[in-house]
């Protein structure tokens, strides 16, 4: 999926208003294509899974074929494939993504629910992580070598390789239960306590403080992946002429640091950051299971053992939803940014 | 980053606001850790076991259960009669029973909801088999229900429905109903006739908060509130009782228990359950349609007395010390000991022991002799093959018991090899009949016709997952379904066991239990179910939820002398008021780091570059 923000650059060229608009155009229309395209197999894809939902469902409880029939029949499993997908995908144009078999109620009625513990989970952390990891990558390419950089990369890497539960978990033991003079501040899991009132200033720091584990987790998980690409392109940058240009000026070393070594090295970590922010609504679900919250991840893994075949669809179609667009956003912004990619 | 560093610091000074709260307030929660989802508060759609539980506290049923073995005892219904051809039972129920919005609970509420069961298309979907063979149900007063049959129907009175009030539903249509959720409003609880009422919680949700019934016809609670928060992960729970954010947590695993019965302030037990693990046999898949065998089982299998000899090739003392880590009982029938007036407990001299000599033995009578490769060969001779071992990944002991039994087949001179598999997939593998043997589980109902009917003919291509179908098994089923005399069916219950355990579909191999752990420095008097040795919260009837009392109530619970007394009478605050001055420490902390931070930037801001070269 990342290859598509990459393009070959060209030398024709065309006058600046109209090819910016047939740019977008086509870019939006791929994108719907995708779509679609997401749409068709998120159909198929999971009608091939193994299982029956109403025998998953069932078991032990829907013990004669007159029980097995009632369920499929009215949740329509009981028609036709084709008539299914008919159904399917009229439901969905017409902004219907059908009824959870497990949880009995429109999916998107429970994707809204569980979209936006995922998005400030999963959205702050990308946002920490991104802005955290350039810094240390910045700071560890200008002082390459140096006690700082051995530090963080290794730090960082190490991080990047523990298992995402286990990390959480060993969180939980020391910062929510406490051990030795480590105080437990911080609440085992979940997204509120019951006590609160929604809406109410003491809500938002609640949530606030329950995520600050999960979020803690999944920033520092995620440190690495930023770090290390900033460090590596900036360390391209540093033997580059220019900056020695820059530095004979006279230019303060921040200066050149942020003004012109940066700015190029940047740009990949764009990239990675647009593709990861597109896959936000796909939830993160170790870290969800760890922090029982009750995101998109989970509900998607559970939605997989039933299978539930609407929430599969609707979770993914979201999920593919995000990343498309996340694309389609980075193909726009680097239309702006950089012309010889209007094609 | 200063935005990144002042939500954490944030995030830090909040339990500062919010801790007071939390342990100021004078109501007494009781906070329970689900491990696992409540799919639905619609008694008519959810499956899960948790949901089961919500609507056990939320509603009433016509008869309840004993703590001592489940068998049926007074609900809504004080006492019932059956007429002496069995088609008849009526139900005379208690007088003042009311709905949470002050309605009167009567017998017309029961026959509306018996009736949606046995009339709905989806409403028939959950509870029709505890109604079957009842043609009608009517209310001929206020407190009386009468169900006429067509054929008497033995698993009476066991009716695990909850009632449901008709003012309520009676404007919930066929058609809404497939996804009418039921659920509370701010400000408006689900109408129910239970212990507590439900006042937040949704389908899938984390927490679910029930307030006490003031009311209740059997006993007002002694605690204000009961919370259940879904935790979708084990050792979080466990580490949540640890700090005391929950009171409870059950379904842990037993190394899990081991650990928490040396923490102060918790009990920890593995209660007595109604469970049983099992070797299952491919006992001749057939289509259902055709009656001509189907997939491609090991012929030998389909041999009882081939499958019998394997029942002394598995020792199960080692599978319930390693697979279980002794928290189990070594099982025989499909029928637990937890439910001692229906199980059948085989003779020593017909009850296996681990003897591969003898097992050996049965075999060589049986015709399945060893070749000249040390290799045991079908009675024509023929090779006996590779059998195919199925068993669950997402359970250890699943994996572990196959392996086990595949080396005791290996002693044997039968080759095997073990696969684990999702159980969507071996229930398919199953379906299809291209398995040989497989591990899996049952949780069986305190009536025992649920699970013997998975052994019957009918059962081929829908419950049955060993394909066993024989015609005197299937006329001892039926004539226990049908026989009113208690004593009677106990006897038929009883041959219908011995012959599954001669003919061996299943090798019964554990009795597992539930592992539990309580804040018994706050909770006491929880009674087990079954008495003794029982579990003490997750049970049938909410018994329990009444019983149950912060320590400083406790006294002699009642009376009740197995309930579980109060362990310490110590509380926790020193704990909570210590964390206090922690929070304040590293909140502390904190602004420091971010005041020499911001320092450290300052100076480094001002550094040029000829400073640094």
């Amino acid at each position: 999926m990342t290859t598509a923000i990459v393009s070959t650059p060209t030398t024709q060229p065309v006058s600046g208003r109209t090819s910016y608009a047939r740019f977008v155009g086509a870019k939006i229309l791929g994108a719907l294509g995708s779509l679609f395209f997401v749409l068709v197999v998120n159909f198929l894809l999971f009608r091939v899974l193994p299982g029956d939902p109403a025998r998953t469902l069932g078991r032990g409880r829907f013990k004669t074929e007159e029980q097995l029939e009632a369920f499929r029949h009215t949740y329509g499993l009981d028609q036709p494939l084709l008539q299914q997908f008919l159904t399917f995908l009229h439901n969905t144009f017409t902004g219907d993504l059908g009824v959870s078999l497990r949880y009995r109620v429109p999916v998107s009625d429970l994707i809204w629910d569980r979209m936006w513990p995922t998005v400030l989970l999963v959205g702050t952390s990308t946002v920490l992580a991104t802005l955290i990891g350039v810094w240390i990558g910045m700071a560890s390419a200008w002082n390459r070598g140096g006690l700082f950089d051995r530090f963080s990369t290794g730090g960082t890497l190490t991080l990047y390789s523990m298992p995402e539960w286990w990390l959480g978990l060993l969180l939980i033991a020391t910062l929510a239960v406490g051990i030795g003079p480590i105080p437990g501040i911080f609440p085992t899991g979940g997204l509120h306590s019951t006590d609160v009132d929604p809406g109410t200033p003491a809500y938002v720091l609640d949530t606030a403080w329950h995520l600050a584990l999960p979020v803690l987790t999944l920033t520092l998980a995620y440190l690495a992946d930023y770090s290390l690409v900033m460090r590596s392109s900036l360390l391209d940058e540093i033997g580059e002429d220019y900056l020695v240009t820059a530095r004979a000026k006279g230019l303060r070393d921040v200066t050149v640091r942020r003004h012109h070594a940066t700015r190029n090295a940047l740009l990949p970590t764009t990239t990675i950051a647009a593709v990861n922010i597109g896959f936000v609504v796909s939830g993160a679900i170790t870290v969800e299971t760890v922090f029982s919250i009750p995101g998109l991840g989970l509900l998607t893994t559970e939605a997989l053992d039933i299978p539930d075949y609407w929430v599969l669809q609707g979770a993914f179609l979201v999920a593919s939803a995000g990343v498309i667009l996340a694309n389609l956003a980075a193909n726009l912004l680097y239309g702006v940014l950089d012309p010889r990619v209007r094609t | 980053m200063l935005a990144a560093a002042a939500l954490l610091a944030g995030a830090v000074l909040v339990p500062l606001a919010m801790t007071p709260t939390a342990t100021g307030a004078d109501k007494s929660t009781f906070t329970v850790a689900l491990t696992g989802d409540v799919d639905s508060l619609n008694p008519f759609l959810g499956v899960e076991a948790n949901s089961y539980e919500m609507w056990a506290l939320a509603y009433d049923y016509l008869v309840n259960y004993s703590m001592k073995d489940m068998s049926p005892a007074p609900g809504l219904a004080k006492t019932w009669d059956t007429s002496a051809d069995g088609k008849t039972w009526t139900f005379h129920m208690r007088d003042g029973v009311t709905w949470s919005d002050g309605q009167d609970l009567t017998a017309r509420d029961v026959a509306f909801t018996y009736d949606r069961v046995l009339n709905g298309e989806i409403e028939g979907v959950n509870w029709s088999t505890y109604l079957n063979n009842v043609t009608q149900v009517s209310a001929p007063d206020q407190t009386t229900v009468v169900l006429t049959l067509r054929k008497p129907n033995a698993v009476l009175p066991l009716l695990p429905i909850p009632i449901l009030p008709e003012h309520i539903w009676k404007n919930v249509s066929e058609k809404q109903m497939k996804s009418y959720a039921n659920e509370p409003e701010p400000g408006s609880p689900v109408v129910g006739s239970g212990p507590f009422r439900l006042t937040s919680g949704t389908a899938g949700g984390s927490t679910f908060t029930f307030e006490k019934n003031p009311d209740y016809w059997n006993g007002t609670p002694h605690v204000d509130q009961v919370v259940f928060r879904v935790f979708q992960s084990k050792d979080p729970a466990v580490q949540a009782l640890i700090k005391g954010e929950v009171d409870f947590v059950e379904d842990i695993n037993p190394l899990q228990v081991k650990a928490l019965q040396g923490q102060e302030g918790i009990t920890a037990h593995n209660g007595i359950s109604p469970l049983f693990e099992e070797i299952g046999f491919n006992t001749g898949a057939v289509d259902t349609k055709t009656g001509k065998p189907m997939g491609d089982g090991n012929p030998a299998l389909r041999d009882p007395r081939f499958r019998h000899a394997l029942g002394y090739a598995v020792d199960l003392d080692r599978i319930v010390k390693n697979a279980y880590q002794g928290a189990a009982e070594a099982g025989t029938t499909i029928v637990p000991s937890a439910y001692g007036g229906w199980h059948w407990e085989p003779p020593a001299d017909v009850k296996f022991s681990f003897d591969l000599d003898k097992a050996g033995q049965l075999l060589d009578e049986a015709g399945y002799r060893k070749g000249s490769d040390g290799k045991r060969t079908m009675p024509d001779g023929r090779p006996l093959g590779t059998l195919r071992l199925f068993a669950r990944s997402d359970s250890k002991a699943s994996v572990d018991t196959l392996n086990f039994f595949q080396e005791w087949l290996a002693d044997l001179g039968i080759d095997s090899k073990v696969t684990p598999m999702n159980t969507n997939r071996l229930g398919e593998v199953i379906l299809e009949g291209t398995y040989d043997v497989f591990q899996w589980d049952w949780f069986v109902e305190p009536d025992p016709d649920s699970i013997l009917s998975d052994f019957t003919c009918d059962q081929l291509g829908g419950l049955s997952d060993s394909w066993y179908c024989d015609k005197a098994y299937d006329a001892m089923y039926q004539q226990q379904n049908g026989e009113v005399d208690h004593a009677k069916r106990v006897e038929i219950v009883k041959k219908m066991q011995q012959q599954l355990y001669e003919d061996t579909p299943y090798i019964v191999t554990a009795y597992t239990t539930t592992g539990e752990a309580v804040r018994s420095d706050r909770f006491a008097c929880f009674q087990p179910q079954p008495d003794p040795g029982g579990v003490w919260l997750i049970q049938y009837g909410t018994k329990n939820y009444t019983m149950l009392r912060p320590v400083e109530q406790a006294g002699d619970c009642d009376g009740v002398k197995s309930a579980l007394k109060p362990v310490s009478a110590e509380t926790s605050d020193s704990a909570s008021s210590g964390g206090n001055a922690a929070i304040v420490i590293v909140g502390g902390v904190v602004v420091l780091l971010l005041l020499a931070g911001g320092g450290f930037l300052a100076v480094r801001r001002r550094a040029t570059a000829g400073d640094r070269e």
